[in-house]
């Protein structure tokens, strides 16, 4: 099994999937002849052509909504936000349109939009963001965001292939931190949680980039047993596991890099208050970002969001509780 | 009671098989008393309203007494047998059970080593939802828990550990203890009861798990049977049993057994007649040659054997050989049932009360007109491997014609 990073997991589930389906076609701003600002799509071009791997305009709701035509006439468009935080400027393609079209016209969206997300390198306000709860909130739309390499791969084959507009969060501070071995070919991840390191004694309920956080942050915490669930997909949320954790460990922490109010992280509180309260041993204790856009300054920004000390010094009052 | 002083007995109490199940049936016992068993052995089986399952010893040692007959049904937490132990330990001194909530656990045996300062603030705290459900669970009093989170908090993991120290679901030590000289007169009592009890409940058990078992029920106007009965000064029983003998002649195969695939007609009807002992059970004595009996004759007949099942004094003789059986519960008021037939016989006939109604009645000249009549129902349950409905139907038509046409 090839050791990739989860960029070129990344590049190699678009390469499968452009190899093994005519009706994939990839669409973004500077994919193609650039590679792709964070180059994903290098050398792409020159293997599949400018058909099939198209430069746009800026020009996001152009981008989403040309995907969203293509998508009803039977294509497999995957389009790339340069960043994720300029998604608002497709909002009303992929929100009003995409997501509705199966309700209002019984017509299947197959498209999957890459939203590269999260801050951590100083790109300020409009270049580290975590959008993924706009979409929770929109019905219609699927929310998935990867943590390792293998599920990188996996979950983009997933949503490439689930008839619905899948919204794909690639987190950028882990495109080429995150290494691990992944498995050549096509393959699907479920869009379920994974539990990354099982406990007994605290849950630390997490996605995306805060998973490699709560793992390095609960590694040695005083012999705490403490379990790490990776969400992975945050629509569907996967019920099910997360109330599983939260009936063994009694004691959950959760972890947002996005800001906090209505974070995707409220929502897993919100379901364990509901349903899991029988269950719990303390109150459910939430590490986000606060609602502020995120600094350029480096230490400002390492100021608001959720670090490994951060989320030790929570798990461990809570531990104490 | 054998066991001496200084045993420690163990009470086998019925335990909670689950949260909303609040009692549970005796189905078998595997001991006796006096009968040694080890821990964790099964000693009973039980049965809820959810599941059957086996009781496992709480302890080794020798079973003393067995309080619950197999059949009955009791709460949760009531004690069904005791176990002496016998193994030097030390007894504490008797204690009332708490309301007849035998589940709660007893406290004195707990040992709660650390944090005596965090179990003396646990009255004053909270406790969170799992903790209080767990308590809830095993029957623990938390706050003879001791809390080793922030400011002596009972953290989920300290009561954890205090179900691991002593686990309690299904004994605790028995607060009764046995008076030396004084036999304990209601308990001895008590075991006298439960084999009648279990022999009537293994023959109801086996006659359903035998029988096909089906309930026929026919509207009887007792007017005529009320007028004459005033007369004559006997009970409305003999008038059923003198209608159902002569029913039994116009359709035979009722009075009949069927052991397995042997079907046997009778010639004469042995009439059982269900006869209550009150707390204690039923039983059926039986009217030898019933056919040959007038109504006054087989009135005399049941009030003998009543009296002598009251006062225990029927042979075996008197309960042998029935064909048919009567039951005849109605003097409390209820109108229906749905007898269990005494096996091997085929039909059971049950007459319950004869109560006064409003009902449609036909003059000579095919006016209708509603009148104020004695009726009852009587109930047929007959078995469908011997025999059809429209026959169960036909013996009850006839049964009614006789009781609506005495003179």
């Amino acid at each position: 099994m090839p050791t990739l990073t989860y960029l070129q997991a990344i590049s190699s589930a678009l390469r499968d999937e452009l190899r093994a389906d005519d009706r994939v076609l990839l669409m973004g701003e500077d994919i193609g002849v650039f590679g792709g600002a964070f180059k994903v799509t290098d050398g792409f071009i020159e293997e599949f052509g400018p058909d099939r791997v198209m430069d746009t305009p800026l020009a996001e709701s152009g981008i989403i909504g040309t995907a969203v035509g293509a998508a009803v006439v039977g294509m497999r468009p995957v389009c790339e936000m340069q960043f994720s935080d300029f998604i608002s400027c497709g909002f009303d393609q992929l929100v009003n349109v995409a997501g509705k079209m199966h309700y209002r016209q019984g017509l299947a969206v197959p498209i999957t939009v890459r939203l590269p997300s999260g801050g951590g390198f100083s790109g300020g306000p409009f270049h580290s963001q975590n959008p993924e709860a706009w979409f929770m909130h929109s019905p219609g739309i699927k929310v998935v965001a990867p943590s390792t390499a293998e599920d990188a791969k996996g979950l983009l084959h997933a949503a490439i292939h689930d008839p619905n507009p899948v919204c794909y969060m690639e987190h950028k501070h882990l495109y080429r931190r995150v290494k691990g071995e992944v498995p050549s070919g096509v393959f699907e991840t479920p869009f379920t949680a994974r539990v990354a390191r099982p406990g007994s004694d605290l849950v630390v309920i997490a996605y995306g980039a805060m998973v490699p956080v709560a793992l390095e942050a609960t590694e040695d915490l005083d012999g705490a047993a403490v379990e790490v669930l990776d969400l992975r997909s945050l629509v569907p949320l996967d019920e099910e596991a997360i109330l599983d954790s939260v009936e063994r460990c009694s004691k959950v922490v959760i972890i947002d890099e996005a800001n906090a109010t209505c974070a995707a992280g409220a929502q897993v509180a919100a379901l364990i208050a509901e349903k899991g309260f029988e269950s719990l041993d303390g109150p459910v204790v939430r590490v986000a970002t606060p609602d502020v856009p995120i600094p350029f300054s480096p230490p400002l920004e390492a100021a608001v969001l959720p670090g490994v000390d951060k989320v030790k010094e929570a798990c461990r009052e809570l531990l104490a509780y | 009671m054998s066991s001496s002083p200084t045993d420690v007995l163990i009470d086998v109490t019925m335990p909670q098989m689950g949260v909303s199940v609040a009692e549970g049936t005796v189905v078998a016992w595997r001991v006796e008393p006096g009968d040694r068993i080890e821990a964790e052995a099964t000693i009973c089986e039980i049965s809820t309203d959810k599941i059957d399952t086996e009781v496992p010893s709480p302890a080794t040692g020798v079973v003393t007494e067995i309080l619950v007959p197999v059949g009955e049904t009791v709460d949760v937490g009531t004690v069904m047998a005791r176990i002496a132990t016998g193994d030097g330990a030390v007894a504490s001194p008797p204690q009332p059970l708490d309301g007849g909530t035998a589940g709660a656990p007893t406290t004195e045996t707990k040992s709660p080593s650390p944090a005596p300062v965090a179990a003396a603030r646990n009255g004053d705290r909270r406790y969170s939802p799992v903790v209080q459900r767990i308590a809830a669970e095993h029957g623990i009093d938390l706050s003879q828990v001791p809390g080793t989170g922030r400011g002596g908090r009972v953290r989920k993991q300290d009561v954890m550990a205090f179900v691991e120290t002593e686990e309690p679901p299904l004994h605790i030590e028995s607060p009764y203890r046995p008076e030396p000289v004084t036999p304990p007169g209601p308990v001895a009592e008590g075991g006298e009861l439960s084999r009648m009890r279990r022999q009537i409940g293994e023959h109801m058990k086996r006659s359903l798990e035998t029988a096909a078992t089906c309930t026929t029920w026919i509207e009887v106007d007792m007017s005529r049977v009320e007028a004459v009965r005033a007369r004559v000064g006997v009970t409305a029983l003999a008038f059923v049993a003198r209608a159902s003998i002569d029913a039994i002649r116009e359709h035979p195969s009722i009075n009949a057994w069927l052991e397995g695939d042997r079907y046997t007609r009778h010639t004469d009807v042995n009439l059982g007649i269900a006869v209550s002992l009150g707390d204690d059970g039923l039983i059926v004595p039986v009217i030898q040659r019933a056919h040959e009996l007038s109504v006054e004759g087989l009135a005399a007949r049941v009030r003998d054997i009543a009296r002598r099942a009251r006062g225990r004094e029927l042979t075996p003789d008197d309960v042998r050989g029935g064909t048919f059986t009567i039951t005849n519960p109605g003097q409390y008021g209820s109108i229906m049932a749905t007898p269990i037939i005494n096996q091997p016989q085929v039909a059971i006939l049950d007459f319950e009360a004869v109560i006064k109604r409003a009902v449609v009645v036909t003059d000579a000249d095919g006016n209708d007109s509603i009148a104020i009549r004695p009726m009852t129902i009587l109930g047929l349950s007959w078995d469908h491997r011997a025999l059809d409905g429209a026959l169960a139907a036909q013996f009850l038509a006839s049964v009614k014609r006789n009781l609506e046409s005495v003179s």
